[in-house]
């Protein structure tokens, strides 16, 4: 689905080294964390123009499309460096959303190089790489073997009837691509915005940068995506490609929010002494550097892998588990650190554990992408008896 | 080609890999030298899994040796030492998979020869006289002599840079030290000790340290085991009374040794943190038995034990970033993050290793030991050995997000000057 990695784990380029300057750069100008902080308090879902100038003129939402699709044949690893830097400065805008948990979805549906011309990826894709198309992922919730637990169900005519509670970008995407119980089981289906029975009912969300709604659909018309037998397999795939993004967006936020840390141990005096030369402070800030070179390895040791394979699957689970809770607990550790200032609205921290907190719920909790490893891990223990005991 | 150095006659022929070879190139060349050249009786113990069989074999007083001869004249138990002292220039990632195709027929080296091999090795390369590799290196390539580490004292821990054995110069040249070592693991059994010792105490405690090579049958040298928390004594206290040591055996400029001791002690960090591979490990074992005896069914314990294999695999990931990014075993802070990272693995997966045991591994049948109970008691080696985790997390704090220095009153005060606590 995405363009094959070449170059052993680790070995990055001056390709991969160029595309992050510029993603940085960009966005260092762009949208910083305060710019992050102005449209959540302005009630903004994104800034439209910046929008349109990294599909237009940087041409990031469609990087790793296939160029038959209007995009530029990059790698599942070029698209996780710009998760990364885009987790760093907290950008809250459809890019997450659209290009890495919808856009998945339809690239796995897809036939390939093989596949019919003028299927749904022929006609939405070309349009997520322009910039001119918005999607969401719906999903009731997903179970601990990695599949969608669906309310949601089609009739004969394809019609969907049930809710999906948390659906990220919901609200405003102009695509939704549901995860729905089909004749053949659990199955991605298209739902266009002005669809007959679709309610879309705004939330307030933890995440102050991102935007959240519940989608409620009653007989809904939605179109059938991909070959119907393949759902689950389909949705398992796009799943472990979004892991691995979720990944690197944890990965950024936590740089950010150790090097921010870091950086006021370094200046704040208290006791005649800067706070660094504590060691009550230096060690947890050494167990913040810890959990970051971690994370980092695991995020990109997946998107290293590929894509498809059962090294991907176990690989991108491995990520999801270990970045979501290292994620939260340097989230944590950020705003102890901090003291009192930490506490406060004014500053960043506490967005930086808001953004920890919603990334751990997003595809599944750590623990369930833990109990995905078991399959593969202990292939005799049926895969039902993970289930058992396991919140959701 | 071959070497020939002082005293040794190869008894093979040198391997030859290329640096850029892949994984399977090389498991291919390791695999077929040790087709051709690994007993025939060790080979068919390795196929029917008869583990006990190969480690007569590698224990055997005349069979062991030769193997590790000729283990060591092919260069593949060095093989990252440079060509021109045995080894095979390889990079550290790509010597890695030489060891770990050894390791698949149980042909490596002894764990115990880590303190030669690795750490007396590479202090050697790096800083040793032209005499002392002759003379040393060969003996060590082949695992002909063993060695032991001689730093830590009873007053000298954490702050190792405090310690006080003394070294003096005497009017022939040679060096007179008195001195008490500890935390000596094997030093009852060492041909050879590193040492360091104090020899100019008007210098600040960095500055006035000397490191040598210290032939332990020299007259003075006395270790003592000391029996471990484990129960077993690996460990030794060693007392130096009066020991002549001559001039040659020291390693490095005078006073200079703590320069010195940095390459030994970024090995050993490093050393520590495991072989750079994403694959098997401890918490694989530790799920094939939760399976066998059940325990696998526990919720709860089920996901302390994935939670702890995520944690090995991301750790093993990060071993080989930190190999690719610094194209050879290039020791630096980041072996402080692996060391950490693993010794809070290693207490994680002692204690889940006795949760599993329907008894807890408190009881056991003295016939058949208990596993579990042996690694829940060694598992406080990791956080301690190579400098402690609290060492590691100010290593960390300091080198790498750049936090001032832990205050040291006494770091700037001539050795002899400094209050005694």
């Amino acid at each position: 689905m995405y363009a094959e990695q070449r170059e052993p784990e680790f070995g990055w380029t001056d390709e991969h080294r160029g595309l992050r300057e510029t993603v940085r750069r960009v966005l260092a100008d762009r949208a910083p964390v305060a710019r992050a902080r102005e449209l959540a308090e302005a009630g903004e879902r994104h800034d439209p123009a910046l929008w349109s100038e990294l599909a237009e003129q940087v041409g990031l939402q469609g990087l790793a499309l296939p160029e038959r699709y209007g995009g530029f044949g990059g790698t599942l690893l070029d698209l996780a460096i710009v998760v990364e830097e885009m987790g760093r400065v907290l950008y809250g805008g459809p890019f997450l959303p659209t290009v890495g948990l919808a856009a998945p979805v339809l690239l796995a549906a897809d036939g390939g190089e093989d596949g019919p011309d003028g299927g749904p990826a022929a006609e939405y894709l070309p349009r997520i790489a322009d910039g001119s198309l918005t999607a969401a992922l719906a999903v009731e919730a997903w179970g601990p073997a990695g599949e969608p637990v669906v309310t949601a169900t089609a009739d004969a005519a394809g019609r969907l009837t049930g809710t999906a509670p948390v659906v990220l970008d919901g609200g405003d995407a102009d695509l939704l691509v549901v995860a729905a119980r089909g004749p053949d089981g659990p199955a991605p289906y298209l739902v266009e915005t002005g669809a007959a029975g679709l309610t879309r009912t705004p939330l307030e969300t933890l995440d102050l940068t991102r935007r959240a709604a519940r989608i409620t659909l009653d007989g809904t018309p939605a179109r059938a995506l991909g070959d119907p037998g393949r759902g689950a397999v389909v949705l398992a795939r796009a799943r472990a490609v979004s892991s691995v993004l979720v990944s690197a967006e944890q990965v950024g936020g936590m740089t950010a929010a150790t090097d921010l840390t870091a950086e006021y141990a370094r200046t704040r005096r208290q006791f005649g002494r800067l706070i660094g030369s504590f060691q009550g402070v230096k060690h947890r800030l050494a167990d913040m550097a810890v959990r970051q070179e971690m994370a980092h390895s695991a995020a990109y040791w997946a998107a290293w892998q590929e894509p498809g394979t059962p090294e991907f699957a176990q690989a991108a689970a491995i990520a999801r588990s270990y970045c979501g809770d290292a994620f939260l607990q340097t989230g944590l550790d950020a705003i102890q650190l901090h003291g009192g200032i930490g506490f406060t609205w004014e500053h960043d921290a506490h967005l930086y554990l808001r953004r920890a907190r919603a990334d751990r719920a997003l595809l599944g909790s750590p623990q369930l992408a833990r109990a995905e490893l078991v399959p593969a891990l202990v292939p005799t223990v049926p895969a039902r008896s993970t289930t058992e005991g396991i919140p959701a | 080609m071959t070497v020939t150095e002082p005293g040794t006659e190869p008894v093979t022929e040198r391997v030859t890999l290329a640096a850029g070879a892949s994984d399977a190139e090389i498991i291919a060349a390791v695999e077929a030298w040790l087709r051709a050249h690994l007993p025939e009786d060790w080979q068919a113990a390795v196929a029917r899994g008869d583990l006990a069989a190969v480690e007569a074999i590698r224990e055997d007083p005349e069979r062991g040796p030769a193997w590790f001869d000729l283990l060591g004249d092919s260069g593949l138990a060095t093989p990252t030492w440079p060509v021109e002292h045995g080894g095979l220039g390889l990079p550290a990632d790509r010597g890695a998979v030489v060891t770990e195709t050894l390791a698949r027929y149980r042909a490596e080296r002894h764990n115990r020869d880590f303190v030669g091999l690795v750490l007396a090795g590479h202090t050697i390369l790096e800083w040793g006289s032209p005499e002392q590799k002759a003379e040393r290196l060969p003996a060590l390539r082949r695992g002909r002599e063993f060695w032991c580490q001689l730093f830590s004292e009873p007053g000298a821990g954490s702050d190792l840079a405090g310690l006080s054995t003394r070294a003096v110069q005497q009017a022939d040249g040679t060096w007179l030290v008195n001195g008490q070592k500890v935390w000596n693991s094997y030093a009852h059994l060492a041909d050879f000790g590193l040492l360091m010792a104090r020899t100019d105490p008007s210098a600040p405690k960095h500055r006035g340290i000397t490191y040598f090579l210290l032939d332990m049958r020299t007259p003075g040298v006395e270790p003592r085991p000391l029996k471990q928390m484990t129960g077993n004594a690996e460990f030794n206290e060693t007392f130096l009374t009066d020991v002549v040591v001559p001039d040659s055996a020291r390693i490095g400029p005078v006073n200079q040794g703590w320069s010195v001791a940095i390459t030994t002690l970024m090995q050993e960090r490093n050393g520590l943190s495991g072989r750079p591979a994403v694959g098997p490990g401890e918490a694989d074992e530790l799920v094939a038995r939760a399976v066998g005896n059940g325990s696998w069914e526990d919720p709860v314990l089920r996901d302390r034990l994935l939670e702890a294999y995520v944690e090995e695999k991301v750790l093993q990931m990060t071993t080989v970033r930190s190999f690719v990014a610094s194209g050879d075993a290039a020791p630096t802070a980041e072996g402080s993050i692996r060391k950490l990272a693993h010794s809070v693995l290693a207490e994680k997966l002692g204690v889940l290793g006795t949760d599993l045991e329907a008894d807890g591994a408190v009881a056991w049948d003295p016939a058949e030991g208990s596993e579990a109970a042996d690694r829940f008691l060694a598992m406080k080696t990791y956080s301690i050995a190579g400098g402690t985790s609290e060492i590691q997390r100010n290593i960390i704090a300091e080198r790498v997000l750049g936090l001032p220095k832990d205050p040291d009153p006494e770091r700037h005060l001539p050795f002899n000057e400094r209050g005694r606590g």
